[in-house]
């Protein structure tokens, strides 16, 4: 089963980052010619060209929720977001994309994506390149989780 | 309701708002944008290695790195002393006309597009993109995401990497292009042209042979008559990658043309107490408050901005396009804030025929890409962003790290005239007190036509353009709220 591993954010924007931190850190554990791990700092149209054809994609992500706390780890599949943005107006959603690309007949979109969020309550808006406390604590749970996600998909193919 | 008091509101973070104050009749009093700022990027630079700017920069927005990359570049080109090779600054334009094929594209046909394909006052579940092939056709979404994706190769060709580019160094860039390349571009290219002159009869189709699109354009709501800027080459074309910094008035008659090292002296920047953004303003002209006219500092930066600060495209059919216009919209300058989408296209044109001459140019294989520095010093660059005006400016340390930057970027450019565009929407709709989604999206139409660019995290779910607008009654009290992605 080819899966890729991407994670998304911006590494100057403090805990936006927290993606690219926890790839990073995956990249340690993981040695198998079948799992790509790769980071973004983008959203849209070109994460979908990112994650076209593989099996699975694990998108790892800051995820902006009202009601979580900061730095909780949550499993979300793609399907469970109504609304899935780059938070830029330039930009459509992956969800958006994903429908687009299905009407146009593109048969190399992933069958199963999986969100691997950490919850924020507000996006950070000041340059930096550290996680704050809480956040820098999520991300061996979002590396454990996602380690776990991989091992789901073994068992399953295997 | 005669002053306006701004307490509703507070500064914000992390999503766009606008407040929209009545009158007692309920008509629009005023409105305000809010976008969130990022901050911190003076301290966050500081001590950096200078040759790190071109990456880190390029990592700001999430919409224009290329543009970032290569402001940044530009700007190091100047604070090292150095003045690349001709091939190199051939291939970064190169690289740049790539980059304003996807982004244009991506705007016109999934962003902007959408209004005027699936009309106005559409659900906004039809209008988008989806919206837009449910009624042009599977065939022209197939083009679309061909040709978005041509840009795309070729800026990643180029550029080292799809999203964030590598290839910018102070006195050139890192990598060439060989014979193979040159072929796969080629072909990208013809076909881009061939995609942009399509668009342009699309657009002409549906929007410009439909009254009421044209009536609507031309429509007083939508008309704001500031000062255009925009780089022009040495006969005042436009250009995206480098020239003076070209500035016309109501009228289309030059204001001031100066060199990007002589910004400071040109531009001020305006604080108001209710936004991070700032509002630059012509200093030669003055600050005169959120008003347009001849009076007021305020310009235009972007497509519309671009065309009207110049006085032609240095390409031929772009050219043609240029002045049919002209010709349609009643000369210069056009004010109507709507236009910016066809102008939008006429640029998307030029980026194709341009990238065309540059990849044809025997030079573009040279292996010479790069010049020995200098010593370190201060310099600033600029660039076109697909949204307008964009500088960079450094002040390196005998070491070659960064001591000061700063940065003015195409959204604040564009900052009061925005603001404007949306109150005087907002006055032109509401009326009344009626307020509902079509209203709503009448007013972002305004908005939209900017391409603006909030700075945020790059990937905030779910996120969205996230919009919320709310409607405060003459006492000030909240009336209605409509949101948006939030």
């Amino acid at each position: 089963m080819k899966t890729i591993v991407l994670g998304v954010g911006n590494l100057i924007l403090g805990d936006d980052g927290v993606g690219v931190h926890v790839a990073n850190e995956l990249k340690k554990h993981i040695n198998d010619p079948n799992i790509t791990i790769d980071e973004a700092i983008t959203g849209g149209m070109n994460l979908l060209d990112l994650i076209l054809g593989y099996d699975k994609a694990i998108i790892i992500d800051a995820v902006k929720s009202g009601n979580g706390e900061n730095g909780e780890v949550r499993r979300i599949p793609l399907d469970d977001f109504s609304t899935m943005h780059s938070c830029n107006p330039h930009d459509v959603s992956l969800i958006e994309a994903i429908e687009m690309a299905k009407k146009m007949g593109e048969n190399r979109i992933p069958p199963e994506i999986i969100v691997i969020g950490v919850m924020m309550k507000e996006m950070p808006c000041e340059f930096g390149d550290k996680l704050s406390g809480k956040v820098a604590a999520a991300v061996p749970k979002a590396v454990e989780m996602t380690l776990n996600e991989i091992k789901r998909n073994m068992k399953i193919s295997g | 309701m005669k002053t306006i008091t701004i307490d509703p509101i507070t500064r914000l973070e992390g999503h766009g708002k606008i407040s929209i104050f009545l009158d007692n009749k309920g008509d629009v009093e005023n409105a305000y944008l809010q976008i969130p700022e990022l901050r911190g990027f003076e301290r966050f630079s500081q001590g950096r290695r200078a040759e790190d700017m071109p990456q880190i920069t390029s990592r700001i927005c999430g919409v224009c790195p290329v543009a970032h990359h290569f402001a940044s570049t530009k700007a190091l080109d100047a604070a090292f002393n150095v003045d690349p090779p001709s091939a190199a600054k051939k291939l970064r334009e190169l690289m740049y006309m790539g980059y304003f094929i996807y982004d244009h594209t991506l705007h016109f046909y999934y962003l902007g597009g959408p209004d005027f394909v699936v009309g106005p006052d559409a659900p906004p579940a039809k209008r988008n993109i989806i919206g837009v092939i449910e009624k042009a056709g599977v065939e022209i979404g197939k083009e679309v995401i061909k040709h978005r994706a041509y840009g795309q190769k070729i800026t990643a060709i180029l550029g080292g990497k799809a999203t964030h580019p590598v290839c910018g160094l102070p006195g050139g860039v890192s990598k060439g292009l060989n014979k193979d390349e040159v072929k796969d571009i080629e072909k990208m290219v013809k076909s881009c042209i061939e995609f942009a002159k399509f668009s342009l009869k699309l657009f002409d189709d549906i929007v410009l042979k439909n009254k009421a699109y044209v009536d609507l354009i031309l429509s007083d709501p939508y008309q704001l008559a500031t000062y255009n800027m925009g780089l022009v080459d040495k006969n005042n074309k436009v250009n995206f990658y480098e020239g003076k910094i070209r500035v016309t008035d109501q009228k289309g008659n030059e204001h001031v043309k100066f060199d990007v090292k002589d910004y400071y002296e040109k531009i001020a920047e305006h604080v108001e107490e209710w936004t991070y953004i700032k509002f630059p303003y012509l200093k030669a002209v003055g600050w005169k408050g959120l008003k347009d006219g001849k009076d007021s500092g305020i310009y235009r930066v972007g497509p519309l901005g671009r065309l009207n600060a110049a006085e032609g495209m240095a390409t031929p059919l772009a050219d043609k396009e240029y002045k049919r216009f002209y010709e349609t919209l009643g000369g210069k300058a056009v004010n109507s804030t709507l236009a910016f989408h066809w102008a939008r296209l006429i640029e998307l044109l030029y980026a194709t025929e341009r990238a065309h001459e540059l990849i044809k140019d025997p030079e573009i294989t040279s292996q010479k890409i790069r010049n020995p520095v200098g010593e370190p010093g201060e310099g600033m660059g600029v660039t076109e962003a697909a949204r307008g005006t964009l500088i960079h400016h450094y002040k390196l340390t005998k070491d070659g790290l960064i001591d000061k930057a700063n940065l003015i970027v195409a959204t604040t450019n564009n900052s009061g005239a925005i603001n404007m565009s949306i109150r005087d929407a907002a006055k032109g709709v509401i009326k009344k007190g009626n307020v509902d989604n079509a209203t709503l999206n009448m007013v972002e139409m305004a908005f939209r036509a900017y391409d603006p660019c909030f700075a945020c995290a790059t990937h905030t779910l779910p996120g969205g353009m996230p919009l919320e607008v709310n409607i405060y009654d003459h006492n000030k009290k909240l009336y209605k709220t409509l949101k948006q992605n939030l």
